[in-house]
């Protein structure tokens, strides 16, 4: 159960070059729009001819430029989840789920379209035009017919991203339960990092084309091997940093010399911190000088969210504008409200084991 | 009335309406998913019945047809008679003549279907003949019927290459339009008059049915 993929194609902005295998878990294909991930997936379905490269699915050769072959899309036996559906709108929930089984005979394709509603909580809906449907059946509908033809490849194209934050826990996890019991190799197209690394297990981030980062997703949000791939896993704090004297790290950018736990291979050239990584707190009455990690910081603005809020802090001294801030931490609401009313200066602290280096 | 005229300019509308139905269809489906560079002279060549005089339309066919040239030395060689002033030569001529008042309709039908619904019905294993038949064509039906209806009114109210290719054969070439201008030309003016008035209300109809149709077609989907 293996999905294997090398594709190269020139696109008019820059050029696509990638190479991934993906095995029984999802894979996660993650990047911001323009990276190339959705011209990636419909190259694997058939859709999209890539200059050079091989796609073997299952030990089956669907692509291969050397030996000139190329399954049409009809024939990869590949599901494909597109990111608005394609429902057929002249034909009911049933009629869509049963599209692809019209080579069975009669008994075994009502059979399959049966199942399909039960798994997808669909009962009930299956005489209905998707045109009456929410966007959360209407995407359930979608997955269905996708696998009502019991393909060997599933590929999700950001199956969320038209629905409304409320529909998506409930589908997610649905989704989460139904490739439980799918078989074959799925391919997760997300731009939202979170949502990645909850259904997949290992990820490949791509940007400008190329693959940027791969492995299992705990490594690639720990240690992220550029900066570019801490950014695109959503890390908001970076500086320029230097080695300094006694295994210490020199923070440029934000004025401090910090104790870090990872070895340093190569001389570091960014240092960084997740936003909920960073501990604030008040001022304990003992100094923060001469405490390693900790700082004096000084609030310049704040955002908050129902259950979160985000500190822009600066090191160092008050700052000159809103604006002006060295670091973003985020925080619960909770411990926001045990310390938002004294006097300034706080202190923030900055887990050796926490903060990681980054190469050029 | 001509009843003899209306009932052979209903002949011939139904045969090139239905000729172009089966193969206007295949050329409307390449032309709109053709990627090929050249494609536009293709669409140009489709659409020169449009602005071309009938005359010149008409003369060409009569040339080609003639029993001087291939095409026309081909049909006698097969069917023992030459093409121009018969049926079959004007049904040629229409067919031609009506091309893109089917073609254009069609195409526009076909582009009116998301790319992305004939993309998942290849990913669901559907051949394209078996796409065309299940996606697109249920999708562009407005587009069909319209092309449909089009070419067949526009058939009926076709006289210059009818003239050109078919002469004034009653029974055989003698459509209606023809039938008022030889009412006219004889002064007989309440029996043309009466005519006109029949082809003026019979168009009428015609364009209300397309105009309609396309409206519920448009909206069919959306209110299910």
């Amino acid at each position: 159960m293996s999905l294997e993929v090398t594709i190269e194609k020139q696109l008019s902005g820059f050029r696509l070059a990638v190479e991934f295998t993906a095995d029984g878990m999802p894979l996660g294909l993650l990047g911001p729009s323009g990276s190339g991930k959705s011209m990636t997936l419909r190259a694997i379905a058939g859709l999209e001819t890539p200059d050079r490269g091989r796609i073997v699915l299952h030990e089956r050769v669907l692509f291969d430029s050397a030996r000139r072959i190329d399954v049409p899309a009809r024939a990869r036996h590949i599901g494909l989840l597109f990111q608005h559906y394609a429902l057929f709108p002249h034909l009911t929930v049933a009629g869509n789920i049963a599209f692809g089984l019209r080579r069975l005979p009669e008994r075994e394709r009502a059979r399959r379209v049966q199942q399909q509603l039960a798994a997808a909580h669909l009962d009930g809906l299956a005489s209905r035009y998707p045109r009456s449907l929410s966007g959360g059946e209407q995407q359930r509908v979608a997955l269905a017919r996708a696998l009502a033809v019991e393909p060997a490849g599933l590929l999700l194209d950001e199956p969320f991203s038209a629905l409304d934050t409320h529909l998506r826990n409930a589908l997610e996890r649905q989704l989460r339960e139904t490739l439980g019991s799918y078989r074959g190799s799925t391919l997760f197209v997300s731009h939202n990092l979170e949502e990645a690394y909850r259904v997949c297990g290992e990820i490949v981030v791509l940007a400008r084309g190329g693959v940027a980062a791969r492995g299992p997703k705990e490594e690639i949000f720990r240690h992220p091997p550029t900066l570019e791939v801490a950014r695109l896993t959503g890390c908001k704090n970076f500086s320029r940093a230097r080695r300094a004297t006694g295994g210490l790290v020199q923070a440029h950018d934000w004025g401090v010399t910090l104790r870090v736990t990872q070895a340093l291979a190569a001389p570091p050239e960014h240092i960084a911190i997740r936003a909920h990584h960073i501990h604030v707190r008040a001022a304990d009455g003992t100094a923060a000088e001469g405490r390693e990690n900790v700082f004096p910081c000084w609030l310049a603005a704040m955002t908050e969210t129902p259950f979160r809020v985000t500190l822009d802090l600066r090191i160092g001294g008050p700052p000159a504008s809103p604006a002006d801030f060295h670091v973003q931490a985020e925080i619960f609401k909770q411990e926001w409200e045990a310390f938002h009313t004294l006097p300034q200066p706080w202190q923030v602290e900055f887990a050796p084991d926490r903060l990681f280096l980054l190469p050029d | 009335m001509n009843w003899q005229a209306i009932a052979l300019s209903l002949r011939l509308a139904t045969c090139v309406a239905g000729i172009l139905l089966i193969a206007g269809m295949p050329i409307a489906y390449w032309i709109t998913f053709s990627r090929w560079r050249w494609k536009f002279l293709v669409e140009a060549i489709v659409a020169l019945p449009i602005v071309l005089p009938p005359t010149v339309l008409g003369y060409y066919i009569l040339v080609g047809l003639g029993p001087q040239n291939l095409p026309g030395k081909l049909w006698q060689s097969w069917f023992g008679h030459t093409l121009p002033f018969t049926f079959g030569g004007l049904l040629v001529a229409s067919v031609l003549y009506s091309l893109p008042f089917a073609v254009q309709p069609f195409s526009a039908g076909f582009e009116s279907v998301d790319r992305r619904l004939i993309e998942a019905s290849w990913m669901l294993g559907t051949s394209r003949l078996g796409t065309f038949f299940r996606v697109i064509l249920p999708l562009s039906a407005a587009g069909a019927i319209t092309g449909t209806v089009l070419s067949f009114a526009h058939t009926i109210g076709e006289f210059g290459v009818v003239l050109m290719v078919g002469g004034n054969i009653p029974g055989v070439t003698r459509t209606v339009s023809i039938d008022i201008y030889d009412q006219v030309q004889a002064a007989n003016y309440d029996v043309a008059n009466r005519t006109a008035l029949a082809l003026l209300v019979f168009s009428f109809l015609v364009l209300s049915v397309i105009y309609g149709t396309n409206r519920t077609a448009l909206s069919l989907w959306r209110r299910r």
